[in-house]
């Protein structure tokens, strides 16, 4: 594959407006692509792996920016750095879970310039899609990464679908533990998408991660008052401490009701292509007290259901692992 | 436009993928056009003499065991197209597994047919002989069991069903199922040209089943439609369309 030093010429439009945003977007639709911090971006448009007419930057848009209380809990605009909400105090008190991932994305500097919804969208990380080759995800007819010589280590053990890709977001976990609410914004209006129909499996959108359509902007995401105080964990187990993917995560959400679970949400990051939502683990919870007998008893079922590839079984008893350290140690 | 979509991978060479889907549209306007060209000529054009009577004696025309392989048939195709169109056209769902298991059904349902067919029935008369190419153009020569316009649609369906299952089974030897995992063992330009077979095959059956429907639900071939539902014709209706010397058919209860 060749390699480039230089970045591609594309018209570049910095909007201080949502409208214009929302007008550009419209106008250039698959053509067009949406800037945020730009750290997923740059790769893709260096190598010409992707390629596009022209980007629309959405930071210098005012409404997409800052931590807003609501009457129904906190709205965070998408264009919202990952430092800024790493180190919100409105978020830190209420939804702690959301610093907690937000703050073990990338690197600070990434972090300082990388934004929310620049981390919910961005593409899976399989090398073999990134690379260029024409896989199920790149619009082609196979999957590179699930072949007896596959290198899938970091790929899938939920939810496959021809592709074996995995969403890579940190704060993608979060958001679905928080039962959060995405705001699509197109030229049409506003369309609100529960977080868990926000990212989509290769089963029903096999060349993009979210649902967002051509033409919409992710502008906001809201965060309900319901989770609001409760008691939260996150854990990301990576190669590497820093500036690096999740091999898996976790972000729990429990309501304690007396002692016991009332109602949680246990969702797993890197094991799908979506945040993947323990159902099981999270029906077995209630009625338990969180401790580690509590894991002990539940931490099996994280894993029921799972198709580990050739190189990933690892990631099984680290998802049950996961769980117990959740219920042991929750904030 | 293109027949086909390729890509140039990271090599800089280009990969077959499989058929260009603009074809879908033309497919679908041509196959409309045809449809109402025709339609307005018989409308305009058409010949009108005494309809046969349905009523009288009876003539079994279809089994009921090939009546429910038409229909089973037919109801798995529908549902392999709808499942296959949709997310091409934008309509994103879950589709793979009900596509495969319609294929599978499709697979099993030719497969009995074939067998039945060799075995059971008559193969000749679904055959194509050179004095059915004179139906057109002699009024005077009717067809025994089959017209040649019938004959030619099932040749045709033949054809593309065949096609349409042999690259949808190599296609499916590439996917997970609950019976194997999936070896990805095919090359990418292997893959492109499965691809292709099975994307025009597939266009190739929304043709040939639209005019299927339409001539299904000529007002003047109604009771060849009633006939796959009940499966018999009238004996008028047989004497006005067939030649009963060159279909021995029984009469029917």
């Amino acid at each position: 594959m060749a390699s480039f030093d230089v970045m591609p010429h594309i018209e570049l439009y910095k909007p201080t407006e949502l409208a214009d945003a929302l007008e550009l977007a419209d106008r250039l639709g698959p053509r067009g692509w949406l800037l945020g911090g730009g750290q997923d971006t740059y790769g893709w448009f260096k190598d010409r792996a992707k390629n596009a007419e022209a980007m629309i930057d959405l930071n210098g848009i005012e409404a997409l920016h800052g931590i807003r209380e609501t009457a129904d809990g906190i709205e965070i605009g998408a264009a919202t750095t990952l430092r800024e909400i790493v180190r919100d105090p409105l978020l830190n008190e209420r939804f702690a879970v959301l610093p907690a991932a937000a703050a073990r994305v990338a690197s600070p500097q990434i972090r300082n310039v990388g934004t929310l919804g620049g981390n919910l969208v961005q593409d899976t990380r399989c090398w073999y899609y990134r690379r260029g080759l024409a896989c199920y995800r790149a619009g082609g007819n196979l999957c590179y990464a699930d072949s007896p010589q596959g290198m899938n280590r970091e790929h899938c053990v939920f939810g496959a679908s021809r592709c074996v890709a995995v969403s890579p977001s940190d704060t993608a976990t979060a958001m679905v533990a928080l039962d959060a609410t995405m705001v699509a914004t197109s030229v049409d209006g506003e369309r609100l998408i529960p977080a868990g129909r926000f990212f989509a499996l290769p089963e029903t959108h096999i060349t993009r991660m979210t649902t967002l359509e051509p033409g919409e902007i992710l502008t906001a995401v809201r965060l309900p008052a319901r989770w609001a105080g409760k008691r939260f964990y996150f854990e990301k187990v990576a190669d590497r401490d820093v500036w690096d993917f999740a091999l898996v995560s976790i972000a729990a959400a429990f309501d304690l009701d007396g002692g016991n679970i009332g109602d949680a949400r246990v969702v797993c990051g890197g094991v799908a292509a979506v945040p993947w939502r323990l159902r099981e683990v999270e029906r077995a919870l209630r009625g338990r007290a969180p401790g580690a007998d509590t894991g002990e008893a539940v931490a099996a079922l994280a894993t029921r259901g799972a198709r580990p590839l050739n190189y990933n079984h690892f990631k099984l008893p680290l998802m049950e692992n996961l769980v117990r350290r959740a219920l042991r140690e929750p904030a | 436009m293109n027949i086909a979509e390729f890509k140039r991978d990271v090599w800089g060479r280009e990969v077959l993928l499989g058929v260009s889907w603009d074809l879908l549209w033309v497919i679908v306007a041509l196959s409309f056009a045809f449809i109402a060209l025709h339609a307005i000529g018989m409308a305009v054009l058409g010949r009108r003499g005494p309809k046969p009577s349905s009523d009288g004696p009876r003539v079994a025309r279809h089994a009921a065991v090939d009546r429910a392989f038409h229909w089973i048939m037919a109801v798995s195709v529908f549902v392999l197209l709808v499942t296959g169109v949709l997310p091409i056209i934008g309509i994103e769902f879950a589709w793979l597994t009900i596509h495969w298991i319609a294929g599978l059904v499709l697979t099993v349902v030719v497969l009995f047919h074939i067998v039945r067919s060799l075995f059971w029935l008559d193969l000749k008369s679904m055959w194509i002989a050179p004095r059915d190419l004179k139906e057109p153009f002699d009024s005077s020569v009717k067809p025994g069991k089959y017209s040649l316009a019938q004959k030619s649609m099932h040749a045709a369906v033949t054809v593309l069903s065949l096609l349409v299952i042999g690259s949808g089974l190599v296609m499916f030897a590439m996917i997970d199922t609950p019976w194997w995992n999936r070896t990805n063992a095919l090359s990418e330009s292997t893959l492109g040209w499965v691809f292709f077979i099975h994307g025009l095959s597939t266009l190739l059956l929304i043709a040939t089943i639209s005019l299927h429907v339409y001539f299904g639900l000529r007002p003047e071939k109604l009771f060849y439609l009633r006939s796959m539902i009940k499966g018999w014709v009238s004996r008028d209706e047989l004497e006005a369309h067939h030649d009963s010397s060159r279909w021995s058919a029984g009469e029917s209860n």
